[in-house]
């Protein structure tokens, strides 16, 4: 875990709903686990106060690049950053997805929960498994590449429809070892029940409000799993990985 | 070099600043050297664990920070097995943040604890906003201050913190009645009651509906009563409420404070406090005045 301030190398918008922000750093980008998250903020900005959570998109020697999406004023203060400013980074944070090798896998992903994926892909393919990549939005401005099983509730890019139906569908017709997810937390609630029919073990990456980010706050807790009862664990430290059949959702 | 060194209580500090309860780990021992600080502090312990609040526990707002974590904390043998044996390894005071549910439990509490080595303080926590029957409960009234102080003094020889809430009538009451009873010093502010609303489905945006407020927002609230406090009572003062900066620390610190604890602040720069340790020695050479008479030297 580092804490540096470095200067902007690029903010590339994607659409008016995202961006990509990427620096250059050879200490921030050592030894990075897909699913693992940075703490970014602009120092100079006094408000909002606290930084804001965000998975790694890319790690590509001393390049690391985060895919954000606008949703509030840090977000959209960020997506207006030149280059050359100064922002703060706080990581790598979290545990990062369990890997595995050798395996056929599926990577599950909807609107901005495609962030950690790339990466994952990669390292995943590297190690020597077979991947299956099912990316869903609302839109065509939720996908963010051709080289995946698109899915779109508009049918304006790829398959039309929610991607979980379509996972349903491959599950059919091909055997999966493992399920890597993110996203909204409806489509990771259909998607764990539809691994459980199946035996199929799913990690899932979460998102909840942040403060310290290492664990010392308990601040982003959710209600987990564990022998015979339900514990509170830190998204910031012992996740944002889970293992999708332990997770309690919140009411 | 004017390094700022101070006494407080039985306590020697290399600098006059440590963190606040519950905002700070040895997980930023990663990042830093933990034993450059004047002192540690750790998160609330309490007689048996505690799960803490439902979420939503935390909510950001315009200037500050509303929590209603619950005092979760792995109870005092868990604590006294690994993170205390952790805290041990660091070259710096520590100061044991604790709280319990009834007079009897603080004092076994502190029994427990005092026969360990490696603590330096106690904290009592008599002001946490956001548990039942134990925490405000107790520092909102004079009486109970001086009975639980008193108490505990008997209990043990190390330098006795009790840290004051805001949310009461008269902090100056409160604080004055934990001097005579035999405290050592005095920390405060703890948060203040706050609350955020969810215009959209009209709800709460905490579960537990109201939390504590830190941050930035409650600097002018915790200055006046560490003003105040500092004026009633002859003990050293920890202050603390949304300390950002050197130049936030130095103003309690000109206001009556022997040292400053930054919280709320270590989330949003994890290494706040050597900034501020540098900047309050900084200022002390550059205006060619010590520590010690820099403390309380307000001109009204």
């Amino acid at each position: 875990m580092y804490f540096k301030k470095i200067s902007v190398l690029k903010i590339e918008s994607i659409n008016d709903e995202y961006f990509m922000l990427r620096i250059r750093d050879k200490e921030l980008t050592k030894n990075i686990k897909p699913g693992q998250f940075f703490q970014v903020k602009d120092p100079n900005a006094a408000f909002p106060l606290l930084p804001r959570p965000f998975s790694v998109y890319e790690v590509e020697n001393d390049r690391l690049s985060f895919l954000i999406k606008i949703v509030g004023e840090s977000t959209k203060n960020l997506s207006f950053l030149e280059e050359d400013h100064f922002i703060q980074l706080l990581g790598p944070l979290g545990n990062g997805f369990p890997l595995v090798q050798n395996k056929k896998v599926l990577l599950a992903s909807g609107g901005i929960g495609y962030a950690p994926m790339p990466y994952l892909e990669q390292i995943l393919i590297e190690a020597g498994n077979e991947v299956m990549f099912y990316h869903g939005g609302r839109s065509s401005n939720d996908v963010f590449c051709d080289d995946v099983q698109n899915c779109t509730e508009d049918g304006s890019c790829g398959y039309a429809g929610l991607v979980t139906e379509h996972i349903e569908k491959c599950f059919d017709s091909m055997d999966i070892d493992i399920v890597y997810a993110c996203g909204p937390e409806a489509m990771l609630k259909v998607l764990i029940g539809i691994c459980a029919e199946r035996n199929i073990p799913v990690y899932v990456s979460l998102e909840r409000v942040m403060a310290c980010g290492v664990g010392a706050c308990c601040g982003c807790v959710i209600k987990i799993k564990e022998n015979d009862s339900i514990v509170y664990k830190k998204v910031c430290k012992d996740g944002p990985v889970f293992d999708g059949a332990k997770v309690v959702w919140d009411e | 070099m004017n390094k700022c060194e101070i006494t407080f209580g039985k306590m020697k500090w290399k600098n006059p600043v440590t963190v606040a309860s519950g905002t700070f780990g040895f997980e930023y021992a990663e990042l830093f050297d933990l034993s450059h600080l004047g002192a540690l502090t750790t998160k609330t312990i309490t007689p048996e664990s505690k799960a803490g609040n439902e979420p939503q526990r935390i909510v950001e707002t315009e200037a500050g920070l509303l929590n209603s974590i619950g005092l979760q904390n792995p109870g005092v043998d868990e604590f006294i097995k690994t993170d205390l044996q952790e805290y041990r390894k660091f070259d710096t005071n520590l100061i044991v943040s604790v709280s319990a549910s009834s007079i009897n439990k603080f004092v076994s509490l502190l029994k427990k604890l005092d026969a360990q080595n490696g603590i330096d303080a106690y904290e009592i926590n008599v002001s946490c906003p956001n548990v039942e029957n134990e925490g405000i409960a107790f520092g909102t009234d004079t009486e109970i201050v001086f009975d639980l102080t008193k108490k505990l003094r008997a209990v043990t020889d190390k330098t006795l913190i009790i840290k004051l809430s805001p949310n009461v009538t008269s902090i100056m009451d409160i604080a004055k009645h934990a001097e005579i009873a035999g405290a050592d010093g005095l920390a405060l502010i703890n948060t203040l009651y706050g609350m955020a609303i969810d215009v959209e489905i009209r709800k709460p945006k905490l579960h537990n509906i109201i939390g504590g407020y830190s941050g930035p927002a409650i600097k002018p609230v915790a200055l006046q009563n560490v003003y105040k406090v500092a004026q009633a009572v002859h003990i050293p003062i920890l202050a603390m409420g949304g300390i950002s900066s050197v130049n936030d620390a130095l103003e309690f610190i000109i206001a009556g404070a022997t040292a400053v604890a930054v919280g709320t602040y270590n989330f949003v720069n994890p290494l706040g406090t050597l900034e501020i340790i540098e900047g309050i020695q900084e200022y002390c050479r550059s205006h060619n005045i010590s520590y010690k008479n820099l403390i309380g030297s307000i001109q009204t």
